[in-house]
């Protein structure tokens, strides 16, 4: 199997969906440490990620593009900023490609990762969005059929919320919030898990 | 949330708008979303330009202090939140005059990220760009961890001092160099009353008893170093004044500039009744205080409470400091 461009938008448009759909519990659970704006940072994301996605895209490459430069039109909170840079990843490593293949799945992952660790300045085992995206990548490496994608990828960032729970927080505003973040779920982790979301 | 305001996700809009009608002789708007502030005059050929951004909430800081000796352009976020890496460009290229673009702002996260991505988008233009973080706060992590220390009402200076050598001909490298010598001397310390409540969010930042203060509290509530019950003015005082000059290594013979901010809601008069303990300390030191800013300078919208910043002075620093500048909330020489 294969996605085309065409595919890709209809994924990133779907993603937009799920971001709008979650903006109001990620608020709520950015408030408990944070300023409570990360379900509104989403939300713009998403906005004008559906305005950028008319259909047009040629390669994924461009649905990438436009995607990138949606998030860093929209927003200027980290999550909006980390997002842009997750999509010129993607962006930058599809740029030969026609199509996108399962197996090269993984791997943009782990592009994307390290992208997001260097612009960041975190690393993985700070509970944070990149623990999400690890976890995420294990689960497909090596994964052959693309239908169980979405189930794997759902059940890789739920675990990696609960797996993360008990752990303080070492990056961002909630780092000064260390002991009160043990036991609360990561509002980034979420955020992945519902950008993911659950298969229909 | 009683604020004087139209819709809340209009609140940094439209403050902006009115900023920049109430003084077309200092600001102008520009940008996809009119979110970068800059000199009403054209930038000056062969000048660096000096650049800050941040999120709304703490005028006059960062906008304000856009004007004649200080910062040529402001990108400028929501309330407590960072601006758009295409802000952040925008800014950088309105000021830019053909000899580089200082980057200079505070110690956040999603600051510094925007700020590098654009810097790093404009290099591949050829636009050359230096970076200097202002990260003064020291109750915001011990001297070992500097380096995660958020930047408060310090950067002021260092936007005087950068912004007095830019104007003077000095290049990006000098430029760069003086903004961090002001920012490295510089030391603040916040105490906190009353929170403030940042529109979109429509609550308090913070939750504090009617009788307590917090003390090293940051400007978007993030926590201090302990909490517990108000006190005499003057003991607030020397405790705060304790913790930025111990972290100077002060001594009889040294010059300072003193610093005591409204973090928006306390008033002059608590302010000089800080004042008045400080400079009785300072003098009793043997410590020379240099040109006193007692005033809004940095705020946390209605926040109420106060923070302290020293900037230790050699001949270079002060001369810079005293240079002529005007923006329409600070006015030197």
């Amino acid at each position: 199997m294969s996605w085309t461009a065409f595919d890709i938008e209809i994924w990133l448009r779907n993603c937009a969906d799920r971001m709008t759909a979650a903006a109001p519990e990620l608020n709520a659970l950015d408030g408990q440490l944070g300023d409570g704006d990360l379900g509104a940072t989403l939300q713009k994301c998403a906005e004008f990620m559906r305005l950028g996605l008319s259909g047009a895209a040629s390669l994924p490459t461009d649905a990438f593009k436009t995607a990138a430069t949606a998030c860093a039109r929209a927003s200027g909170s980290s999550f909006g900023t980390l997002l842009a840079v997750a999509f010129m990843v993607l962006a930058k490593e599809t740029a030969d490609k026609r199509v996108l293949l399962m197996e090269d799945v993984a791997p943009l992952l782990e592009k994307v990762t390290a992208a997001l660790m260097v612009r960041g300045r975190s690393k993985l085992g700070d509970k944070t969005a990149l623990d999400s995206l690890e976890a995420i990548r294990l689960a497909v490496t090596n994964l052959e059929d693309p239908k169980d994608l979405q189930r794997l990828c759902c059940a890789a960032s739920e675990r990696a919320i609960e797996d993360f729970r008990m752990r303080p927080n070492m990056m961002g505003r909630a780092r000064m919030f260390a002991e009160k973040s043990v036991g609360l779920a990561d509002p980034g982790m979420v955020a992945v898990a519902r950008i993911v979301g659950r298969p229909s | 949330m009683k604020k004087l305001l139209n819709d809340p996700n209009d609140y940094a809009d439209e403050a902006l708008e009115g900023m920049c009608l109430a003084h077309p002789e200092f600001y102008r708007q520009s940008g996809e979303t009119s979110r970068v502030i800059h000199r009403a005059s054209a930038q000056i050929k062969g000048k660096v330009g000096v650049v800050s951004g941040g999120g709304s909430g703490h005028l006059p800081v960062f906008a304000g202090y856009v004007g004649s000796g200080l910062l040529d352009a402001c990108s400028v976020g929501n309330v407590f939140a960072g601006p758009t890496v295409g802000d952040c460009m925008d800014a950088m290229k309105i000021a830019d005059g053909g000899a580089g673009v200082l980057c200079l702002y505070g110690n956040y996260g999603g600051d510094r990220m925007n700020f590098d991505m654009a810097g790093e988008i404009l290099a591949l233009d050829g636009l050359a760009s230096t970076t200097v973080l202002v990260a003064d706060d020291v109750a915001s992590a011990p001297k070992s961890e500097s380096i995660k220390r958020r930047g408060v009402a310090g950067m002021i200076y260092a936007f005087k001092i950068a912004g007095a050598s830019a104007a003077a001909g000095a290049d990006l490298e000098a430029v760069t160099a003086i903004a961090q010598k002001a920012a490295s001397a510089c030391r603040t310390i916040g105490v906190a009353l009353t929170p403030c409540t940042v529109p979109e969010a429509g609550k308090p930042t913070f939750e504090i008893a009617v009788d307590e203060i917090e003390m090293g509290m940051g400007i978007h509530g993030e926590p201090g170093i302990w909490r517990g019950k108000l006190r005499p003015a003057d003991e607030i005082a020397a405790e705060m004044l304790q913790r930025v000059s111990v972290e100077l290594e002060l001594a009889a013979g040294d010059r300072v500039s003193v610093l005591v901010n409204s973090l928006g809601s306390t008033p002059h008069e608590e302010l000089f009744i800080l004042y008045r303990q400080i400079a009785k300390s300072l003098a009793a030191e043997g410590i020379a205080i240099v040109m006193p800013l007692v005033g809004r300078y940095a705020t946390s919208m209605e926040m109420t409470g106060a923070s302290l910043t020293l900037i230790k002075l050699d001949d270079e620093l002060e001369t810079l400091l005293k240079a002529p500048a005007k923006c329409a909330f600070w006015s030197v020489g």
